[in-house]
């Protein structure tokens, strides 16, 4: 079964999240397909078992069986590419007096 | 500070090594990637007369998990600015003293490796953000964009290298002997990457390493040793240099093998983990899990398990556990999401190393 709305128009690695009622359903589509994947299966609320998977759209058909659910949930090319636009550019600590300085607040004592 | 190029995560290195004389050594690693960045770590601690026990923690392991490196670089910067203005550190709900942070770099060398794999990362933030590997073209026939460029680093330790041989055919350890796979590809020989070399030969460096953490994405979990099996602690033979055990390896549930741990060493990995757990979720709430790296999926050739597995191969060698961080819930999260990551990861990085004490 699929809830994924239509296919992506070119080469771009889609977000799946794929589900299954059956923890061995799921298991046997990992082994047998191999799909990238994002992080482990976690149980849902709903009581099934869910991963992330990232593979083109052409290939969606393959993780499609009974007993699994793949829904869409994002399009990682695309979050990938707004993610360049955040990379620096040049070297902001090519200066000398340039240093790195973290994230914490620094608490007196 | 949005994201930083390879470039800069170097400078960034060796920008803090120069403004921390006193507290920092910068260290060249040997090798050079194949695109000719070299790269380094570098040594936080107070001085001492005598050697100390040190944490290794390296990142931008695999391309695509950007933030790893921004985590260490960021953790760094913390600890040295609040050593030398002695102060303490706030993440969110999450608060160190100037005395512990003092403390640590006293007691500890911190040692931060932030980017072990610059070509990867530099493709993957020019060219394809999706990118996990190396970038070496060994196998691409002379195709700069074919899949078959790259080895999966995180495989290429020697660590079961041979998992054909060692695992069960029924396990499915993600790993293949595919040049061409695009994510999990082992090259064709342990320690056949310069970049993993130049973790080994930092490990041969610093002879008192006792814990060692690569921090990747994603699942927030904390993972430790081991991750070919699942753990027991009664029967030391039945182990991975025990080829006894060869093609039973990986099942989870199954009485054929499980992988030996001394119970000593796993009730201290859970309790750091548990520490790492604690000072993410002090900070805005996150529950971070911690398990053994093979409730992830079954593995072979990994950072942490060979870190592990010095000590049982050359106990000269001393034990050195093995942790991997995997932060967030998606790979390249906004600057903003990634800004919040950093504290969550770094309040438990530091959490972590008070609790080797």
């Amino acid at each position: 079964m699929s809830a994924v709305p239509h296919a992506s128009p070119d080469d771009d690695i889609l977000r799946l999240h794929v589900t299954s009622e059956d923890p061995e359903a799921l298991r046997a589509l990992l082994r047998e397909n191999r799909p990238d994947v994002g992080g482990r299966p976690h149980v849902e609320a709903d009581g099934r078992i869910g991963i992330d998977v990232y593979t083109t759209a052409d290939r969606i058909p393959d993780l499609e069986r009974e007993g699994v659910t793949v829904t869409r949930t994002g399009n990682a090319s695309e979050a990938g590419r707004a993610a360049q636009a955040e990379v620096g550019s040049g070297d902001r600590f090519a200066p000398d007096d340039a240093v790195p300085h973290g994230l914490a607040t620094k608490l007196a004592g | 500070m949005p994201y930083l190029n390879v470039t800069e995560v170097e400078s960034a290195v060796t920008s803090l090594a120069t403004a921390y004389p006193d507290l920092t050594q910068l260290v060249t690693l040997p090798e050079p990637s194949f695109e000719g960045r070299t790269a380094h770590a570098l040594v936080i601690g107070e001085p001492a007369a005598t050697p100390k026990p040190c944490v290794l923690m390296i990142g931008g392991v695999h391309a695509r998990e950007w933030g790893s490196c921004e985590i260490l670089v960021h953790l760094a910067a913390d600890l040295l600015e609040a050593h030398r203005n002695g102060t303490g550190l706030g993440y969110g709900g999450t608060a160190f003293t100037a005395g512990q942070v003092s403390g640590l770099l006293h007691r500890l060398d911190l040692v931060v490796y932030p980017l072990v794999n610059p070509d990867g990362r530099n493709y993957s933030q020019t060219v394809r953000p999706m990118w996990r590997k190396n970038r070496n073209p060994a196998n691409a026939g002379g195709n700069p964009d074919s899949d078959c460029v790259g080895v999966d680093l995180n495989r290429n330790y020697d660590f079961l290298f041979d998992f054909v041989t060692a695992f069960d055919p029924k396990a499915d350890p993600q790993v293949s002997t595919d040049p061409c796979d695009q994510q999990v590809y082992a090259g064709p020989s342990p320690f056949s990457e310069p970049e993993t070399r130049n973790v080994q030969w930092l490990l041969d460096q610093l002879p008192l390493t006792r814990w060692f953490v690569d921090v990747h994405s994603y699942s927030q979990d904390v993972l430790y040793n081991w991750g070919d099996d699942d753990n027991q602690s009664v029967d030391p033979d039945m182990n991975f240099r025990n080829s006894a055990y060869d093609g039973k390896r990986g099942l989870p549930g199954d009485l054929a093998y499980s992988e030996y741990i001394p119970k000593e060493d796993e009730d201290a990995a859970v309790l750091l983990a548990e520490a790492f757990c604690k000072g993410v979720n002090g900070v805005r709430g996150l529950s971070y899990k911690p398990m053994t790296g093979f409730h992830l999926y079954p593995t072979s050739g990994t950072s942490d398990d060979y870190a592990y597995s010095r000590g049982f191969a050359d106990p000269d060698l001393g034990k050195v556990l093995g942790f991997t961080i995997e932060w967030g819930t998606e790979f390249h999260p906004r600057w903003a999401e990634m800004e919040e990551i950093i504290r969550d990861v770094d309040a438990g990085l530091v959490q972590f190393c008070l609790a080797t004490a």
